[in-house]
């Protein structure tokens, strides 16, 4: 399998005269599954749309093995980068299966009908999310858990090497948040897909990420691996917090303990 | 399952078309047998009273089944470019756009071809369906079913007072547009019907070669754009096969509202979001309907008749209601 690499050089992004990313390089390690952490209006999302191309940077490019995007047909781009946005929309009434079946646009000739490989990817995509049983509900009756597995299937549908997921546990509960972040680790593992994800939490983000770049006002502060970024230090550097970090006892990877202001801090070493 | 219910939806859709056809053809001031119009569809016996009066009936029928497809195919097309469930050609103001251009075509240009007229409408139900979106788009939250409304209202009002304007002060203006307005689908002919044929074709199969990308685009924009799609090439080629459909056949029946409304919404809470599917379904339902109104105004008006445009508004407004109503909670 080719490694797809993925290169942002020296971009700067946003929108109208708003410059919100303001230089950034970075190589996003293939195979992996990197997570872009930083705080609210840092520059994540913006940067996440800038390499998918739902955005054209205001300078520099976004090199996909030696070409860049804005070089590229959009139906090709499409079949390497896939995308889960942060509000995922489906109209009334669609079923799970119809949904997915979308993913398939980029491959679709014009005017022909599905293929046998729109359906086995499909059904792929379908099995790697665990939905296979709802391929017949429709949308509209799903938890807020399935749906997102859904949309992610929608995403898988499209066969990219490289996936990137904006977001994908907000607004869902611990128990859906592990298991999507489950399944996309297995998908990760299996089909060694590039992973690249905005997440808000923290430890989740320490549990599951091989790599994590760590932005702050549109600049790339720090990049390296869990135990390299996850340190009181760069938490406070990042957030302007400060927080304790242990070792989580079952995963071993670096976990925080954010400090209140009301915490008593005479028994902290 | 699925597929069962659109083969149902198919072919209901086309058992009713059939006999609104009959239907059309048979009943009028003067009610015909089947053998009259057997005799008036092949030619034979032409010089037989009742035959010449399905001869005439004809061209009549043909022409509601072509503008009641193509108002329904312009509300389903509509419906998608702007996501918003209350979209079609009358409510966005579109055909009072289509309208005032005709106007003033009579008025300063004495336009008299039917070309012309669809020529001008086109041109007028373009400016009119681009202004209501700008003016929609403006605010917070863009272009919502609340607002769309709101502006196509308001544009249309506008509209039609500029039609009353270059209508009243001139009587001959007052008249060839009189006739134009009140002509519904009975006023048209079968060299009518040639001309209009081949736009109406062209609209009808860009739509259908559209449908992979009108689906996609029901997903949301940005998804849209990580599949590949060229959203605004799509919504461009879309709305310009939208107004096409739209002005042309309101450039030969006048402002028949509502149809377009209707039926995408109706189609589309049975068969779903396909375009291919809600397309061509969409075509048969409001050719369909077209003619069962068209014939209810004939039976309801007589002596006289009521025109098409009238009936459509009978049924579809309170269709109008209930979406609006339920699109406003819905926004909530």
């Amino acid at each position: 399998m080719k490694d797809n690499i993925l290169i942002a050089n020296d971009i700067v992004a946003g929108y109208g005269d708003n410059t919100i990313i303001d230089g950034i390089n970075l190589k996003i390690p293939p195979h992996k599954i990197s997570v872009i952490l930083g705080s609210n209006g840092s520059g994540k999302s913006t940067m996440l749309k800038t390499f998918c191309r739902l955005l054209t940077p205001q300078s520099g490019s976004i090199v996909l093995n030696d070409k860049s995007l804005q070089e590229m047909k959009n139906k090709d781009i499409a079949k390497s980068i896939g995308l889960l946005p942060q509000n995922s929309v489906a109209p009334e009434g669609i079923t799970v299966a119809e949904l997915v079946t979308r993913g398939r646009f980029p491959y679709r000739k014009f005017m022909c009908s599905l293929t046998a490989e729109d359906y086995t990817a499909v059904k792929e995509a379908m099995e790697a999310m665990k939905i296979c049983d709802l391929a017949d509900r429709s949308i509209d009756e799903l938890s807020g858990g399935q749906r997102q597995r859904v949309f992610i299937a929608l995403a898988l549908a499209q066969q990219t090497d490289i996936l990137f997921l904006d977001e994908p546990t907000t607004f869902l509960d611990i128990a859906y948040q592990i298991e999507i972040l489950d399944l996309l680790k297995e998908l990760n593992r299996k089909k060694k897909t590039t992973i690249v994800m905005v997440l808000h939490d923290i430890n989740l983000s320490s549990k599951y990420a091989d790599y994590i770049f760590a932005m702050k006002n549109g600049k790339l502060i720090k990049e390296g691996s869990p135990s390299d970024i996850i340190t009181s230090q760069t938490i406070e550097e990042i957030y302007g917090l400060k927080s304790v970090v242990i070792t989580d006892p079952v995963s071993c990877s670096p976990m925080i303990i954010p400090i209140s202001s009301h915490d008593d801090l005479t028994n902290v070493s | 399952m699925k597929q069962n219910k659109i083969t149902i939806v198919f072919t209901i859709g086309i058992i009713v078309l059939i006999l609104s056809v009959i239907v059309s053809i048979t009943y009028g001031a003067k009610a015909v047998g089947l053998s009259d119009i057997i005799d008036g569809i092949f030619g034979r016996n032409t010089d037989s009273f009742n035959a010449n009066v399905v001869a005439a009936r004809i061209p009549r029928t043909i022409f509601g089944l072509i503008a009641g497809a193509s108002l329904s195919i312009a509300g389903v097309l509509m419906q998608s470019i702007t996501r918003n469930p209350i979209a079609d050609p009358s409510i966005l103001g579109v055909n009072t756009g289509a309208s005032l251009f005709i106007v003033i075509g009579i008025a300063f240009f004495n336009i008299q071809s039917k070309i012309a007229y669809m020529g001008i409408a086109f041109v007028g139900a373009l400016i009119t369906a681009l202004f209501v979106y700008n003016l929609a788009s403006l605010g917070n939250g863009g272009a919502t079913p609340i607002k769309l409304a709101i502006s196509g209202a308001a544009v249309s009002n506008a509209l039609t007072s500029l039609i009353s304007i270059f209508v009243m002060p001139d009587s001959s203006v007052m008249t060839t547009f009189r006739f134009w307005q009140i002509g519904s689908i009975g006023g048209t002919t079968n060299t009518d019907i040639l001309l209009l044929l081949p736009f109406t074709i062209a609209a009808i199969v860009i739509s259908l070669m559209l449908s992979n990308n009108l689906d996609t685009m029901l997903l949301s924009e940005e998804t849209a754009k990580a599949l590949g799609l060229n959203i605004g090439l799509t919504r461009g080629i879309a709305a310009i096969c939208g107004v096409i459909l739209c002005s042309t056949t309101t450039a030969l029946a006048g402002p028949i509202s509502f149809i377009g409304l209707m039926i995408p919404h109706l189609i589309r809470a049975i068969v779903g979001s396909n375009h291919k599917i809600l397309i061509l379904s969409s075509g048969i339902y409001g050719g369909a309907i077209l003619i069962i109104s068209d014939v209810l105004g004939r039976i309801l008006g007589r002596p006289g008749e009521l025109e098409s445009g009238i009936m459509t508004a009978l049924i579809g407004a309170p269709v109008f209601i209930y979406l609006i109503r339920k699109a406003k909670l819905q926004s909530l």
